[in-house]
């Protein structure tokens, strides 16, 4: 509705201010319309009320403080001079082996995934880095280790519970060894046990003596008082057996009440069997830390594995895990490197299969024996055991390196060419066999190559003179060694050449000969020659064995589910297309 | 696992201080005490301390003085059961705890960022006393030949810093 001109709200203001008042004095006001606006009242306080305080901390309380005090080490002060590497030239890294550790890395022991106090975590965290820390104690090395190398110590040194599995060559021994002396250092271990097979214990000493020279060590062997006395020798930090004397000597350490602080077990794969008298000889000592150095793990099946660990941490794993658990399981324990991944400028190997034409008079023998051999299973049909057919294969397998008629090889010859090649250019060869007889008829064969023997039948003694003959003397070429003596831990990567005179049942072992000289060191290309007989046994062995090549990796990368590997029954059997017999019912 | 409060008797104690910011919690204060082969003997760190936009403010230039010099740094060299030879930090401003303690401070950075400032080299470290430490110069070139002779002046802060980190998550 529109206000009539009189009643709007500027009227009314306007007669307020001037013409209304001045009427004021000669008459009446107007009354006021109620309707007009009021004026909005304006109220001013007397008293001003207090403006709020705002209250600005000062820094002054003082923070919280957490408080961890360290464990100070009991070995004396370093020398004042230090010589940290005997052999500064380093002729394998100069040789391309890899780069060794360079002074501006850091290689920094991370704490272990079970460990959960925090105050633990500290005492990893906060200790100096290896390269430091080996800077700092003035240690003497042969060589300066290479960046996987100190990583393997970073992982070892602050694990009571360790597998070192390394592919072979890459050092485990030298990485346990250096771990050991650190802690022995550092006063964490001043009882070591070292067990390995009899056939290393010299080899191991030389290691020891090499990387931890200022460590005593007492090799314990001899008669029962003897070893005695050596098991309770005072201030010897490190004690070095082969596994026969820990299984003898079993009831006398648990007499003497020895403890260690940290036991180390070499080709660890040894105990996998877990009732044989080895595992348990081994498990029964008392011990703080357990480390397993194995370049075969698994070698079988998952339950190698699952032996092992009944050693390094008892049920923690078992045999009913799926693969992928148990790879899951151990994953903070083991600790595995392979030579294309951490040595990317090593020599290379190269493989070559030979494979050889039997001679005639050999074939002929090999052909009667196999029909004689099948013909024979097949008469016992259900009674052929395994024995039986493993008697079968050894037999052709022989056959294969010597006609038992003639004493003719063709392998023989093969090799013997090779070798003259090998002579000429001043290198020289490792030869693998399964029979130290085969070893026998070979030197005889050899002789003008200067070759010499290494397997189980011979003297500790006898065969450490061997190695330091073949190592040092320029008229020996050839170094004939057994599978069994001579796969393992002995270090001959001055070798350039190896070959396979007849196969293993298994290829983890294989490697295990093969690298002894394509490991850490190797003076150039390592040349592999394995020998095989055309259209024989030895030419099926070697398929079944290529498919399950792969079984030890299978297991470690938590992948795929684990075969069987190696020969077994039905594989034997499967060599001459004959049924294995039906096993009896549980 | 050995965790003992003795020290060793004979040994000198080095003393690294530093300060982590943590864009959640605030400021960690860690110090490590080493001996001369740079293994640790003691080590004590901080809750954290979170300073506001008042405090800033009102502390101004002297905050970062006040806090790590008052704040941390002297209240983790109160803890320490070990006198170190020096205390070393990696934080210009931590050189302020030098007016709470009575053992020298100095300050270590790398060449490159403090070309031709004053102090002394110690491999590729610079170390550069606090002015109150000045005619010590010489004791602590002596100290720190020793320890550097082993390692790396710069290298125990990794350490703290690690450990911090831990702490956060654990």
């Amino acid at each position: 509705m529109k206000q009539p001109d009189d009643l709007a709200p500027s009227h009314a203001i306007r007669s307020l201010r001037g013409h209304d008042l001045r009427l004021q004095a000669v008459g009446r006001l107007p009354a006021l319309d109620p309707r007009l606006p009021r004026p909005a009242a304006l109220r001013l306080p007397l008293e001003a009320t207090a403006p709020a305080a705002v209250r600005v901390a000062l820094l002054d309380d003082v923070p919280k403080v957490e408080s961890f005090r360290f464990a100070v080490a009991t070995a004396p002060p370093p020398a004042a001079t230090a010589v940290r590497d005997r052999n500064p030239s380093r002729p394998d890294a100069a040789d391309g082996a890899g780069e060794a550790a360079s002074a501006t890395r850091r290689t920094r022991i991370a704490p272990p995934r079970d460990v959960v106090k925090l105050s633990e975590k500290f005492f990893y965290l906060l200790q100096p880095d290896l390269e430091t820390m080996l800077g700092a104690s003035r240690l003497e090395f042969p060589r300066q280790p290479f960046p996987f190398q100190l990583d393997g110590m970073a992982f070892l040194m602050p694990r009571h519970e360790a597998v070192l599995a390394d592919e072979m060559g890459l050092g485990k021994s030298m990485q346990a060894i250096s771990s050991m002396r650190l802690l022995v250092r550092s006063g964490e271990a001043r009882r070591v046990l070292v067990v390995c097979p009899k056939g290393l214990v010299s080899n191991w000493a030389r290691e020891l003596a090499d990387w931890a020279p200022e460590l005593t060590v007492a090799v314990i062997e001899g008669d029962p008082e003897r070893r005695r006395w050596q098991w309770t020798l005072p201030d010897v930090p490190v004690k070095l057996a082969n596994y026969e004397v820990i299984v003898r000597d079993r009831e006398l350490v648990r007499e003497l009440g020895l403890t260690f602080d940290l036991m180390v077990l070499d080709e660890a794969q040894r105990i996998k069997n877990r009732s044989s008298q080895t595992s348990q000889a081994v498990r029964s000592i008392e011990r703080r830390r357990s480390w397993a150095l194995t370049g075969t793990p698994v070698e079988n099946s998952a339950e190698d594995l699952v032996g092992l660990f009944e050693f390094v941490a008892p049920g923690h794993i078992s045999e009913r895990m799926a693969p992928r658990a148990m790879g899951a399981a151990v994953a903070d324990h083991i600790l595995r490197r392979t030579k294309d991944k951490v040595l990317k400028d090593m020599p290379p190997r190269l493989n070559r299969d030979a494979r050889i034409e039997l001679t005639a008079e050999q074939r002929e023998t090999y052909r009667r024996a196999e029909e004689e051999g099948v013909l024979r299973l097949s008469d016992l049909g259900r009674e052929a055991t395994i024995q039986h057919v493993f008697e079968l294969v050894l037999r052709l397998k022989q056959i294969c390196n010597f006609d038992t008629a003639t004493g003719e090889s063709a392998k023989l010859d093969c090799l013997a060419a090779e070798l003259e090649e090998v002579q000429a250019s001043g290198r020289k060869a490792l030869v693998f066999s399964q029979w130290v007889e085969t070893l026998g008829r070979l030197r005889g064969s050899l002789g003008r190559f200067g070759a010499l023997e290494y397997h189980g039948g011979m003297s500790t003694a006898a065969r450490d003179e061997a190695i330091r003959r073949f190592k040092h003397e320029k008229k020996h070429s050839v170094l004939l060694l057994s599978y069994g003596a001579g796969a393992v831990g002995l270090n001959l990567q001055f070798s350039q050449y190896v070959f396979l005179f007849d196969r293993w049942w298994n290829p983890a072992v294989e490697d295990q000969a093969i690298n002894r000289a394509h490991r850490i060191g190797a003076a150039g290309a390592v040349t592999v020659t394995r020998f095989l007989s055309a259209d024989t046994i030895e030419e099926r062995i070697d398929e079944v064995l290529r498919r399950k090549r792969d079984l030890s990796d299978m297991i470690l990368s938590e992948a795929g589910s684990p075969a069987a590997s190696g020969l077994t029954a039905d594989d034997l059997f499967a060599l001459f297309k004959l049924a294995p017999p039906k096993r009896a019912a549980a | 696992m050995q965790q003992q409060t003795e020290p060793r008797p004979d040994g000198v104690a080095f003393g690294f201080l530093t300060a982590v910011e943590s864009p959640t919690h605030g400021l960690f204060g860690g110090y490590l005490l080493v001996d001369a082969c740079g293994r640790p003997l003691e080590f004590h760190c901080t809750t954290p301390v979170k300073v506001s936009r008042a405090q800033q403010i009102l502390y101004g230039a002297t905050l970062h003085g006040h806090l790590h010099g008052r704040q941390i740094g002297a209240t983790l060299l109160a803890e320490s059961a070990l006198e170190p030879a020096v205390v070393l930090t990696d934080i210009e401003a931590m050189l302020q705890v030098r007016t709470h303690t009575s053992h020298p401070v100095a300050l270590v950075q790398r060449f490159e960022h403090h070309d031709g400032a004053a102090g002394f080299a110690v491999g590729g470290m610079r170390v550069s006393p606090h002015a109150s430490d000045a005619a010590r110069e010489s004791a602590l070139r002596e100290h720190l030949a020793e320890l550097g002779a082993a390692v790396d002046l710069g290298e125990p802060f990794e350490r703290i810093r690690a450990a911090i980190d831990e702490a956060q998550r654990h």
